[in-house]
């Protein structure tokens, strides 16, 4: 049973068809990169998984069971963004506590003990009680790593996110990604960052203009591109 | 010397009647102004429409105006008011409107990303209204509720023309009697007192809200 399937997604936009039919399946543990130029509805396709967006047709299953994310929402999925979202207004550690009190109801001490031990994890234990503002870029973009996984989802999406990052502070973000990488945590990543890609997933996703081009291992898609497009892409970005 | 502190105790009382009002109009024109606030970024439709009329309605007509009505014209459709029930009811709701138009105006300046971030942790509507977006709203609507905070001191003198004998209106009563200017001057010393005792609490309040920034 696979953990998380996309079949068949379509999204429009008013006329514009930004998925023509994704289908995606991703087993426990799997790290997945998405690539491919921008425009072609890589954040999309995420914001449609996790229910930000309503999808037009097509259906997401979890665990083998459909779901209607943008009706119920989907605790089973966390997401990190590219403009980190962190709440500014509270501190790091009430970022991360902010989901296990309020919708899974966790006494506060438990919450606390989870988010400093998240914390620890992305290096940041130190900064606990700093508001976000006080944060690099790369440190923002690890709390909001920490905020999501504190509410233990079984898949984490992450659009781009050391996109808005300094060269410097990209880095550290991926360090920790590739930490979760290795905990076998079910990972979907819209990435431009080749080597990231390259060492760290099982499969690569490369998508076009509202499709799937290629699904395949990361060998194949960065050493012997079938398709002109990809070719042309990675001619472009390396 | 004696002459003025016995002056300025009649304004004083006179001025606790203003300050009445002050309070009770500021306390629930702020409530009144966040539920029509929520209500205008609400899905529903017509109570979007109601709300954008009332605060239409209220804002583009003078305060003035509006009390008479209460006061003066209530009483023609069988509902008689207290002067200062009249003028409490009339400040809050006017009020209220320019409060409802700069919280949601507040509200709308709070990116996307905060109530997308917000629903992927699994918020609900109402928890990530009052949890991330509104306070976030604070320190952002606190220079223009600074503004109507004063606004609402120099406003309140509009009562003494329905017969409160707030402060205004006990400095003239002082005047109108002993023939002096000694009643204004002292009432507009006490205007200047509180409005700087308002901009000082504001200040602070921004100081506090500037923390996360
Ligand atoms: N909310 C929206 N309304 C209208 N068009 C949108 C919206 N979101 C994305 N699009 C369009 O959909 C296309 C795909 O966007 P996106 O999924 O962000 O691509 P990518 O993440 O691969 O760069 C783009 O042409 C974009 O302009
Ligand atoms: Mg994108």
């Amino acid at each position: 049973m696979y953990m998380l399937e996309a079949i068949n997604i379509k999204k429009n936009f008013n006329k514009l068809e930004v998925l023509k039919g994704v289908s995606l399946q991703v087993r426990q543990g799997e790290v997945i990169s998405i690539i491919g130029p921008s425009g072609s509805g890589k954040s999309t396709f995420l914001r449609c998984l996790i229910g930000l967006e309503a999808i037009d047709d097509g259906f997401v299953k979890i665990k083998g069971k459909e779901v209607n994310t943008y009706r119920d929402g989907c605790t089973e999925m966390g997401m990190v963004f590219q403009q980190f979202n962190l709440f500014p207004h509270k501190t790091v550690l009430e970022n991360i506590i902010e989901a296990p009190l309020v919708v899974k109801k966790m006494e506060k001490e438990g919450a606390i003990e989870i988010a400093e031990e998240l914390l620890e994890k992305v290096g940041l234990l130190d900064k606990r009680d700093v508001y976000p503002s006080r944060l690099s870029g790369g440190q923002q973009q690890r709390v909001a790593i920490a905020r999501a996984l504190a509410m233990q989802p079984d898949i984490m999406l992450f659009d781009e996110p050391t996109s808005s990052l300094d060269p410097e502070l990209v880095g550290e973000v991926l360090e920790v990604i590739k930490d979760l990488a290795l905990e076998k945590i079910t990972m979907l990543v819209v990435t431009h960052e080749m080597g990231f890609a390259r060492e760290v997933s099982d499969r690569v996703v490369f998508m076009d203009e509202g499709e799937v081009l290629a699904d395949t291992t990361p060998e194949e898609i960065f050493l012997q591109p079938e398709h002109a497009r990809i070719k042309a892409f990675l001619d472009k970005v390396f | 010397m004696d002459y003025i502190l016995n002056v300025t105790g009649f304004i004083l009382e006179g001025a606790k009647v203003t300050g009445q009002l002050y309070l009770i109009t500021a306390v629930f024109s702020v409530l009144l102004g966040i539920m029509c606030a929520i209500g205008k970024i609400s899905r529903f439709r017509l109570l979007r429409i109601i709300i954008g009329f009332y605060t239409w309605v209220f804002r583009g007509t003078p305060l003035l105006l509006q009390l008479f009505f209460t006061y003066y014209g209530l009483p023609v459709l069988g509902i008689t008011l207290e002067p200062f029930q009249a003028a409490a009811i009339t400040f809050i709701i006017n009020y209220a409107a320019y409060f409802t138009e700069i919280f949601r105006a507040g509200i709308e300046s709070i990116g996307k990303g905060q109530y997308e971030a917000a629903r992927v942790l699994g918020l609900n509507y109402r928890q990530t209204m009052f949890r991330i977006i509104i306070p976030q709203t604070v320190r952002r609507v606190l220079p223009p509720v600074s503004n109507e905070a004063i606004n609402l001191v120099k406003d309140s003198a509009l009562v003494s023309v329905i017969g409160m004998t707030d402060l205004l209106r006990a400095a003239r009563q002082v005047l109108n009697r002993d023939f002096t200017i000694t009643p204004f001057i002292i009432a507009a010393i006490l205007y200047l007192l509180i409005s700087s005792v308002i901009v000082n609490v504001f200040r602070k309040l921004e100081e506090r809200f500037s923390i996360y920034e």
